[in-house]
């Protein structure tokens, strides 16, 4: 499903992230990628989507090799990847049920499908009755939910997360991690980069530890090792 | 997909932008009819120095004086010659007698003068002709055309010396204030483009991070620049409407007090605004929506690379 071969990202001739990374995923896998801070896992989740290209190396999401996507072909692989970051970046001035539909009309979905559509997810993750609020008027792990939301509604078959709970506190962050295995039970594939020993622990799922931009331990039901 | 779904969109994303922003669009539509207020005045300006000038040069006449021996229908006849002439805007007849009253009434007050016409004893005036040109650039040419043998043994004196100086000024004068006009209008225009680029480019940076979020989640480039050009091209036809609707408040209004000030001229800014309103309205949107378009694609550009 994602599959990384000796992959190096470079910022400046100083400023190494990753170096020589190299792991494989299988598709329906709940992957934890765990480090400290400037471990270059930030950098990993961004490369998934594209955010950053690779400095050296491959990278093949599904069958599509996107070290050297395209710009023009990199909405397509976001349309296709669902991405929840740490900040929600849901667009302020746009309701929760229009954050969520934002990202099908981007698709070109019809407007029948969107409305159908929509609700469902919602429901999924306990916002159907808080369609019409705007991101402000939400708590952070509603606002969460929302991100979440809008990162399913392609059904993609790969979810990265990105420190989904570093914004909440620890009840908000266990529902988080709930919403996601839930996910992951569906057959989603779940990458989620954390720091958060607890959650990582409570798991047990395989565990990729980075340290310095470098892979030192890819453990099947680990736990977070790195002091 | 389809383009019309995302035309609908795009149009749909712009209302929705306007309206949730409303303070920002707000500023924004401000600061675009404040611009237009700038070049307006400075075009009404401009149609009001021309206006004032045309209208000094139009009152400008140069009087030929006939000898005394010279008939009434020798100097119809020079009238005649001179009105075959295109330069030449009109030609008034001034009989010896017509002369003689008017130079009464003008020094009827002074002894001196009225003594000294009663001890010349007969009518010193002749017959005379009141030319008036359509520029004064062209008084010499009729002054010499007159000089003819014809005419010229009877022509006792032609008052263009006193004119020329007056003339002259006019001219530099109204070259002048073309001039200023053009310069300042140069000036208001680039101020103007400066202060849309600087307001396009504060509005775009607000939504700095809406732009990258659209990206993030799969918009394409147009897909998120849409809605934005839109909004521009949209600011730059409400600004270039609302400033019409001024104009034309400002010119109804202000009739009294155009009439009161330029007299006759009035009647010329006011027509001048009338048969130029559309190419005015037209040149104003035009340029304030390339202006916003471009400086809006501009702007979004660096937003864009996510």
């Amino acid at each position: 499903m994602i599959r990384l071969t000796n992959v190096s990202k470079h910022y400046g001739p100083d400023t190494r992230a990753l170096e020589h990374v190299s792991l494989n995923i299988k598709p329906g896998e709940f992957v934890s990628i765990v480090g400290q801070s400037g471990s270059g896992k930030t950098t990993l989740a961004k490369l998934l989507f594209a955010e950053e290209m690779a400095t050296k190396g491959k990278i093949v999401v599904g069958d599509w090799d996107i070290s050297k996507i395209a710009r023009s072909q990199v909405p397509t692989l976001r349309r296709q990847i669902g991405v929840v970051f740490q900040d929600f970046k849901l667009l302020q001035r746009k309701t929760v049920y229009e954050n969520v539909a934002f990202a099908l009309q981007v698709a070109g979905e019809k407007s029948k499908r969107i409305r159908d559509i929509v609700p469902q997810v919602l429901k999924i993750v306990g916002l159907h009755d808080k369609t019409h609020r705007y991101p402000r008027q939400l708590s952070g792990g509603e606002q969460q939910r929302v991100s979440i939301a809008r990162s399913l509604v392609h059904r993609p078959k790969i979810l990265v997360a990105d420190e989904p709970t570093g914004n909440l506190d620890t009840i908000h962050a266990h529902e988080i991690i709930q919403l996601l295995k839930k996910i992951n039970e569906y057959g989603t594939t779940v990458v989620l980069v954390t720091h958060d020993r607890d959650i990582v622990n409570s798991l047990k799922k395989r565990v990729i530890s980075l340290a310095e931009g470098r892979v030192v331990s890819d453990i099947q039901h680990g736990k977070y090792v790195l002091s | 997909m389809s383009v019309y779904l995302s035309i609908m969109r795009a149009i749909k994303f712009t209302f929705q932008n306007i309206l949730r922003n409303f303070w920002l669009s707000f500023i924004t539509l401000t600061i675009f009819i404040l611009t237009l207020v700038t070049v307006n005045a400075v075009l009404f300006v401009n149609v009001v120095a021309q206006e004032v000038l045309e209208s000094v040069e139009e009152r400008v006449e140069v009087t030929i004086y006939f000898q005394p021996e010279a008939t009434e229908d020798l100097v119809k006849s020079a009238q005649g010659y001179l009105r075959g002439f295109g330069q030449v805007r009109d030609v008034q007849f001034v009989s010896a007698q017509d002369a003689l009253d008017s130079f009464k009434e003008r020094h009827g007050a002074d002894e001196i003068v009225l003594a000294s016409l009663e001890e010349i004893g007969s009518n010193p005036f002749g017959n005379a002709l009141v030319v008036s040109t359509n520029s004064t650039d062209d008084f010499e040419f009729i002054l010499d055309a007159i000089e003819t043998p014809e005419y010229a043994s009877y022509i006792k004196e032609k008052d263009f010396t006193d004119y020329e100086v007056i003339i002259e000024r006019i001219d530099s004068l109204s070259s002048r204030v073309r001039l200023a006009g053009f310069a300042l209008a140069a000036l208001f225009a680039f101020i103007a483009v400066l202060i849309i680029f600087n307001t396009i480019r504060v509005a775009i940076y607000v939504h700095r991070d809406e732009i990258g979020i659209m990206k993030l989640v799969g918009a394409n480039d147009w897909f998120v620049r849409a809605p934005f050009l839109l909004e521009a091209a949209l600011y730059s036809l409400g600004a270039a409407v609302l400033m019409a609707i001024m104009m034309f408040l400002f010119l109804h209004f202000s009739q009294d007090w155009l009439i009161g000030y330029f007299g006759d001229s009035h009647a010329d800014v006011n027509a001048y605004f009338v048969d130029n309103g559309p190419v005015i309205f037209l040149t104003e949107f035009g340029v304030l929506a390339v202006l916003s378009l471009l400086t809006t694609a501009y702007a979004m550009r660096r937003y864009l690379r996510v």
